[in-house]
């Protein structure tokens, strides 16, 4: 119990995977410990899902190592696939199967089905299993991947924009289900390209550009580094704490016009809260920046050039 | 324009390799004729009196020309005839391939999302099928234009042109009677149902020369309006009203066909079964087969494997019924009773039945292991293939599991077909050797397993490209047992064609050696697909 403890989830060792013409995943040295839900994050083509694909031994590393649970991902591939559970990033299709008919099937390639593991996801995101997959709506087949990858509790969870697809509600109840796992002493490795998704989630960041980790951040670390647009209208001119607003913690690019003001806030809100507290407020919207705008404020640069594997 | 332009794009390979296939097969023939026919008058007569009865062997099948002792006639019953089922089985992929598959892939949505009318993006298609299948067929002209150019002879201008014509036209209506169907019926069955349309018509037009109370409804099908013409031959004739009617028919399907389109929901279909109410279901299927390997592969095809096993067991019956009919018509041409006295002595109509039934049946396995490569390398472009390696399984273990189920799902169309033959043959009144019958319907199997190996080498090397390239190799292999012993090839070359391998099972019994060598060409292909699996990227 001692050794396993002392495992790291996934560890990779300059894994590499080179498409030519500088495109795929370079040098990844990454480590994930046991029961961490780690936030894989990067923009599209950044080389989120090689990633994926080579812990899960579709792909052949081109150089470098990657374990999991200390078993060799290519070498060990069936053992490793025994105690993880996985969601790729484009749902496959299973023609006019059944939903019971396709849970039993990749139940009988893992020698069982977890009965009640099945029925209660199924019953959380009112997926109707009786149903054939071509009739599936995007986001009950997106609930049908979840389900494969989650109903054999798995040790180890991989997740490839795991919420793509969902509506807002299902997107809690995966959530919710995710931190039970969690919870249940499952370790996660979730890739997206939504920050909030990230932040809601993970213990821990890593951030791909251009097929190279940038950066391994802590939660906490990314909330300060991140910038939120943020439009409030007050209900008259008269009222606006511009000089409150200028000089509060965290608010910057301040643009006042009438009733109306333009910010930008990084970090927590509090500076914001404080400074608005006294005035009476009509509406405030407050816009998560895109993964572009994250990198520049981040990295001060634009967006590499996209990278698609 | 730009949605013909689409579709031609969207079809390139099939033009490319429908128009190679052509050229070639129709140049080999041509060139062939002039190494087997001989050079004078006499040898020539002797040849055509050979062809003769192989023509009446295959009446069945394909209508015996005029003049078999010319190129013209050879030709046009080697070469051209066989065109017709081949252009029949492009027509069928790309109709389907357009009406269901572009539409589950989202590509005909995205093209009417740009205003174009439901008609116009339909017959835009058409148009790109007929500009392909034309192309096609002024490839075959061309190997025919090659082959007796090669040879010093000439070529009756106007015949080959009207022979061209023909077999286009007979590509664009069972194109339009695809298209028709895969609009009628829903996405899971429009190939299936517009495949068995077709076999079924081309059926009733070959059969009706045999069975003359099918001549009543032969009208029906396309095939018997080609039929109605020999253009090739000299001395030959073209019936245009039949082309006339040839051409409406594939305008009329078509027009149905855009009718129906209109009418029906984009990813629906004008029949829809009434749907039975389930209850909500929230768990996994009880059913015990999901859990055993192989046997989840076989339960999940039940239904294709049903139609094989009974469409190749009412064939093996027909052939069975025909036999007397075919032996009667070879019999009644007294020049061929020297020839079929070479026949006599291992009893003529268990030899008839012997060689066309095994033509068929090779054929008929043939394509049961490409629509199997098929189906892998679907797998491997939809994310399947993903989704079971994301289990605790090995490639290896996911290309043995893919060749015993088809090893058994062959096995089982083979019994299907054996045991009807031996049935039929017997309320026929010719007694076959029942363990020649076991041996040639088992041999079937790795005569399968050949093509399955190579399919599953191909689907491991490249899975897009894997049915065209298998397809070219299964029609290559014909051809080396059609031409090996013609053009002199060497004995390994002509060896490794499953075709020749095979052999006359049902009449001279199975030969070691060669099942040895179908067994082995099997096994070397499961071995090397294993190895390409192993190196290779899944899912880019």
């Amino acid at each position: 119990m001692l050794v396993e403890m002392a495992v790291a989830a996934i560890r990779t060792s300059k894994l590499t995977k080179d498409y030519g013409s500088g495109r795929g995943l370079f040098d990844l040295d990454l480590q994930v410990g046991q029961q961490e839900v780690f936030g894989y994050l990067g923009p599209n083509g950044a080389g989120k899902t090689t990633t994926i694909r080579l812990l899960m031994d579709m792909l052949r590393p081109t150089g470098g190592s990657a374990y999991i649970f200390g078993l060799d991902c290519t070498r060990e591939s069936v053992a490793v696939k025994k105690r993880v559970g996985y969601l790729p990033g484009d749902v496959p299709q299973f023609g006019s199967l059944r939903g019971t008919e396709i849970v039993a099937y990749f139940g009988g390639m893992r020698g069982r089905v977890d009965k009640r593991s099945v029925k209660a996801i199924a019953q959380r995101f009112d997926l109707d299993l009786s149903r054939r997959f071509r009739e599936y709506s995007s986001g009950n087949k997106q609930k049908l991947a979840i389900l494969l990858a989650f109903a054999h509790r798995p040790d180890l969870l991989i997740l490839d924009e795991p919420t793509s697809g969902l509506d807002p509600l299902n997107q809690q109840e995966f959530y919710s289900l995710l931190r039970e796992a969690r919870d249940a002493g499952a370790t996660v490795f979730l890739s997206s390209h939504v920050l909030s998704e990230v932040e809601h989630v993970c213990d821990r960041v890593g951030i791909l550009r251009s097929g190279r980790l940038v950066k391994v951040a802590q939660l906490e670390e990314l909330r300060h580094i991140r910038v939120h647009r943020v439009e409030i209208e007050f209900a008259s001119e008269d009222v606006v704490p511009e000089v409150k607003l200028r000089s509060a913690p965290g608010v910057e690019e301040v643009t006042v016009a009438g009733a109306r003001v333009e910010c930008t806030v990084r970090g927590t809100f509090d500076g914001l809260v404080e400074a608005i507290a006294d005035s009476s407020v009509t509406d405030l919207v407050s816009t998560e920046p895109s993964l572009e705008e994250f990198f520049l404020s981040f990295f001060g640069e634009p967006k590499p050039k996209a990278l698609t594997p | 324009m730009i949605s013909v332009l689409l579709g031609l794009r969207l079809g390139r390979w099939g033009v490319f390799g429908f128009s190679l296939a052509a050229l070639m097969s129709v140049f080999a023939q041509t060139a062939g004729f002039y190494q087997i026919a001989g050079h004078t008058l006499v040898q020539r007569l002797q040849f055509g009196a050979s062809m003769a009865a192989l023509e009446a062997q295959f009446v069945a099948l394909f209508a015996p020309t005029i003049r078999p002792d010319t190129v013209e006639g050879f030709v046009e019953f080697r070469g051209f005839n066989s065109l017709t089922i081949l252009f029949a089985v492009w027509a069928l992929a790309s109709a389907t391939g357009f009406a269901r598959g572009d539409e589950t892939r989202g590509i005909v949505e995205m093209e009417l999302a740009t205003g174009t009318p439901r008609p116009v993006l339909l017959a835009a298609r058409s148009a790109a099928f007929a500009i392909a299948v034309s192309v096609a067929s002024i490839a075959a002209a061309a190997g025919f234009v090659i082959g007796v150019a090669t040879n010093h002879d000439t070529v009756e201008a106007r015949g080959l042109i009207e022979m061209t014509l023909l077999i286009a036209a007979v590509g664009m209506a069972c194109y339009g009677l695809t298209l028709l169907v895969a609009q009628v019926v829903g996405a899971r069955i429009a190939t299936a149902s517009a495949g068995a349309l077709l076999l079924v018509l081309y059926l009733l037009n070959s059969l009706s020369r045999s069975f003359s109370w099918l001549s009543t409804w032969r009208w029906l099908s396309p095939f018997r309006y080609y039929d109605l013409s020999q253009p090739l031959p000299r001395g030959g004739y073209f019936d245009g009203r039949a082309f006339a009617i040839l051409i409406v028919f594939g305008v009329l399907a078509t027009a149905l066909a855009a009718v129906a389109f209109m009418r029906r929901d984009v990813g629906g279909s004008i029949l829809r079964l009434p749907s039975i109410s389930r209850r909500a279901a929230h768990d996994a299927s009880a059913m015990p087969w999901w859990m055993v390997p192989v046997v989840r592969g076989l339960y999940e095809r039940r239904l294709g494997l049903l139609a094989w096993a009974a469409g190749t067991a009412v064939l093996a019956a027909v052939f069975a019924a025909l036999t007397r009919n075919i032996v009667q018509a070879l019999l009644s041409v007294p020049t061929l009773l020297p020839y079929l006295s070479i026949f006599v002595h291992q009893q003529l109509y268990p030899a008839v039945l012997g060689y066309t039934w095994s033509n068929v049946a090779q054929l008929l396995f043939a394509a049961l292991a490409i629509t199997y490569v098929a189906s892998w390398s679907a797998e491997d472009s939809d994310g399947r293939l993903e989704a079971v390696l994301a289990n605790p399984t090995s490639r290896a273990a996911v290309v043995l599991e893919r060749m015993i189920v088809l090893t058994v799902a062959a096995a089982i169309i083979a019994a299907a077909s054996g045991v009807v033959l031996a049935y039929a043959s017997h309320a026929q009144g010719i007694d076959l050797v029942p363990q020649r019958v076991a041996a040639a319907s088992l041999m079937l199997v790795p005569f399968a397993l050949v093509f399955a190996g190579a399919g599953a080498v191909l689907a491991a090397w490249n899975p897009r490209a894997a049915v065209a390239l298998l397809g070219a190799l299964a029609f290559a292999s014909y051809l080396d047992t059609e031409l090996g012993t013609i053009y002199k090839l060497p004995l390994w070359l002509q060896d490794l064609s499953a075709f020749k391998l095979f052999g006359t099972p049902l009449v001279n019994g199975v030969d070691g050696r060669n099942l040895a060598l179908m067994l082995l060409l099997a096994i070397a292909g499961l071995g090397s697909s294993i190895l390409l699996m192993q190196r290779r990227d899944v899912g880019t």
